[in-house]
């Protein structure tokens, strides 16, 4: 099968896999782990949190995301130079995988952590990455992300917000919608059409813009979830001036620098982890004889597993220079697939209506669960648009 | 950290010994799905030392690991060659080793037999020369080997036409060597691996058969890959197929790291085949699916990956088996242990 040439062949054949080879935990990443479990048992037994199902999203907590950058578990892989901790890609993702599976509220440093950081420093100016990164590094900068409108959803190219040149900068006029934290952060990515649109060329003329939400013309409007709670945004900008030093990167070259992140973005654990705290409040109940230990629970373990492991090749290969946007669609498809069944799971079993044992409360769980649960597999990249990566990846297309 | 993988000469060695194989079992089509061994092929693989890969060199095998294993129980599997290997070198080979017992290059297969001298559905049973056998006696674990003729074996087959057979041994052997009571479970297990190992191969292969297919095969004036859905259950498969191969990589690497013997290896091969289990219904319902109705035939090459994958994923345990040892695994973890359980006990 056709697969990315950079992708090595799977252990268990000579022909190349979708997805890259197992990798073997070193006891130094074993070490982090336990580090970071510790942390959080201490702040869920003084109280400063409460896990949550889909806490990357909807948990906005500035002190705890503070607390963790005083660990130096945020911005772990930006260079000391810019105020990071020059840890691996690996390291990072350690760290990740405990907090989200412990439920943690790392939504509030989480897209900055994860996007803004590695776009800075592939993309940025030298000025944008001393402005920026070292804040970020101490949890003192939030971001939010501007890529969806209105009338482009899985279809980015047809983004219709524009920048016009004006002088020492740009004039951005436009609707951003799914922006999750606008109302809080403090600035956003925004992709904007810096030239007419060219249907022989969909991804040219496209720009990305770092813009401060304070600024004079930015109008941020919740969207309300069927949950009630409101981390979405719809983001209009009415002439937003943006001056010339917050371009980021070559004017033109947007989709390029946005798609080039797309592999870090769809592998990660906040793929396959995001109902986990759901999962374990089940485990918490069927040991206690209030829920039946019911296969499917084995089931689901063994499907976490081996997508922990499938995610943790990518991220190795990723960190290793392979581009692996096969295989991180393959972790993104799999995983959000799979975090819907953890809910499907408690829902059957009774989890909805179940008075909790001890504990978070399981059924307040299974609910937040019930209504996050379709936007599992819509967010950063809907199922549908992944089937087509890979198929692409098998040479179908 | 690396990515833990076998010796790329035994590898390239492998494929290219079952892919020539593969080309010869071709030329001369049988009337029957029924399996049969190549005795020429066999003798051929026992001069290259791949019929005792792992086997100890100081008693004659090649030191190889169950990595070097994987890759010959792969090729073999996707090339649609069947071979005994599993069951005369990683089962009886093995068996023979643990208990002492002198190596022996004859055709071998090794089963449990029950409290009455029974094993059912014991795999190449009637082409063995050997059996050796693992059996409980009065609180004792022993371990023998017999002639094939001293034994009573009823040959059938399994869905695949891979042949089975029902072994009866009187075993009053006076030569049966004391084993740990240990070795059962890891023979189980063992077999479980082995067969987690060859599903994910034809699976990759049923999904490399499917790609190519669609690539060939027209209607509506376009060919099949063109056309949306057809794309989507081919993604699916090949999904669920990587995951596969995931899990069943990562209890490869944790046997060689780890041993047969930590504790741990049980869980992360029921994950395998857990894994291997959701592949096999999800990759052979597409799989036949976009082959169309002439993937139903016997003059089609599919069905020897798709009968495999279902046989196999019943034998050395069910899936609802590694299911139910997997939750009470979650059960007894508690809500405090299970994310440990997941990532694998040394963590």
């Amino acid at each position: 099968m056709a697969a990315d040439p950079t992708e090595r062949p799977a252990t268990s054949s000579r022909r190349p896999g979708l997805v890259p080879d197992v990798v073997d935990e070193p006891e130094q990443l074993t070490r982090l782990r336990h580090e970071v479990r510790a942390f959080i048992t201490d702040q869920i037994s003084s109280g400063a949190f409460v896990p949550v199902v889909d806490g990357w999203l909807t948990a906005w907590d500035p002190t705890f995301s503070r607390a963790l950058a005083e660990r130096h578990w945020i911005g772990m892989t930006i260079p000391r130079a810019y105020g990071g901790h020059g840890r691996s890609f690996m390291e990072r993702f350690v760290v990740t995988e405990e907090l989200l599976a412990a439920g943690a509220p790392v939504a509030a440093h989480w897209i900055a952590d994860r996007q803004i950081a590695p776009s800075l420093l592939r993309s940025g100016t030298e000025d944008q990455k001393h402005r920026f990164l070292p804040r970020i590094a101490q949890g003192d900068c939030f971001f939010g992300i501007g890529m969806s409108e209105p009338d482009a959803g899985s279809d980015l190219a047809s983004v219709r917000t524009r920048a016009d040149r004006v002088d020492g900068g740009w004039r951005v006029r436009g609707t951003k919608v799914w922006t999750s934290g606008a109302h809080r952060a403090e600035a956003f990515f925004v992709l904007a059409r810096t030239e007419p649109a060219d249907p022989a060329n969909r991804h040219g003329g496209l720009t990305q813009f770092i813009v401060d939400l304070r600024s004079p013309g930015v109008q941020v409007k919740p969207i309300v979830s069927m949950s009630g709670l409101a981390h979405f945004n719809e983001v209009h900008l009415d002439d937003v001036f943006v001056p010339d030093e917050l371009v980021l990167g070559r004017p033109g070259s947007g989709w390029a620098q946005v798609t080039s992140e797309l592999g870090f973005e769809r592998s990660g654990p906040e793929r396959f982890l995001s109902s986990f705290p759901l999962l374990t409040a089940v485990v918490r109940e069927v040991a206690s004889g209030e829920l039946p230990a019911v296969p499917d629970l084995g089931r689901m373990v063994a499907r976490l597993a081996a997508l922990h492991q499938m995610s943790m090749a990518v991220s190795w290969a990723l960190e290793h220079g392979g581009r692996a946007d096969v295989s991180a669609a393959v972790v993104k498809l799999l995983g959000t697939t799979a975090e819907g069944r953890v809910v499907e799971l408690a829902d059957r079993l009774g989890a909805q209506t179940l008075r909790p044992s001890s504990g978070p409360p399981v059924d307040e769980l299974t609910r937040q669960a019930l209504m996050s649960r379709p936007g599992f597999t819509l967010r950063g990249g809907a199922n549908e648009i992944l089937h087509g990566v890979i198929a692409r990846g098998l040479g179908m297309r | 950290m690396s990515p833990v993988v076998a010796d790329p000469d035994v590898v390239d060695l492998v494929d290219a010994l079952f892919s020539a194989q593969s080309a010869r079992q071709d030329s001369s089509p049988s009337a029957s799905s029924d399996v049969r061994l190549d005795t020429d092929f066999w003798a051929q693989l026992e001069s290259l030392g791949l019929t005792r890969l792992t086997g100890d060199v100081a008693s004659g095998g090649s030191g190889g690991s169950w990595l070097e294993s994987a890759a010959l129980l792969a090729a073999a599997a996707r090339h649609s060659v069947p071979v005994p290997v599993v069951e005369h070198d990683l089962l009886a080979g093995w068996l023979r080793e643990e208990a002492g017992l002198a190596p022996s290059t004859r055709l071998s297969t090794a089963c449990v037999l029950d409290l009455d001298g029974t094993a059912d559905d014991v795999p190449w049973a009637g082409d063995a020369e050997e059996i050796v056998a693992l059996w409980e006696s009065e609180g004792r674990w022993l371990v023998a080997s017999f002639d094939a003729a001293e034994c009573h074996v009823t040959t059938s087959r399994n869905v695949a036409g891979e042949p089975r057979g029902t072994v009866r041994i009187d075993p009053a052997s006076p030569s049966a060597h004391e084993v740990s009571s240990s070795l059962a479970g890891l023979f189980f297990h063992r077999g479980a691996l082995a067969r987690a190992v060859q599903s994910a191969a034809v699976l990759q292969e049923a999904v490399r058969l499917s790609v190519e297919h669609v690539a060939t095969r027209t209607q509506f004036g376009r060919p099949l890959a063109a056309f949306q859905a057809v794309q989507q259950l081919i993604a699916s498969s090949a999904a669920e197929s990587a995951l596969c191969s995931a899990a069943v990589d990562s209890a490869i690497v944790h046997a060689v790291r780890d041993g047969w013997r930590d504790p741990d290896l049980a869980v992360r091969i029921a994950v395998a085949r857990s894994c291997a289990a959701e592949a096999t219904a999800v990759v052979v319902a597409n799989a036949h699916q976009v082959h169309g109705a002439i993937g139903t035939t016997m003059e089609h090459r599919l069905h020897r990956l798709t009968l495999p994958a279902l046989g196999w994923r019943t034998e050395f345990g069910t899936p609802h088996h590694w299911d139910e040892m997997l939750t009470e695994h979650a059960v007894q973890a508690g809500p405090d242990g299970l994310w440990s359980l997941i990532l694998g006990s040394a963590t």
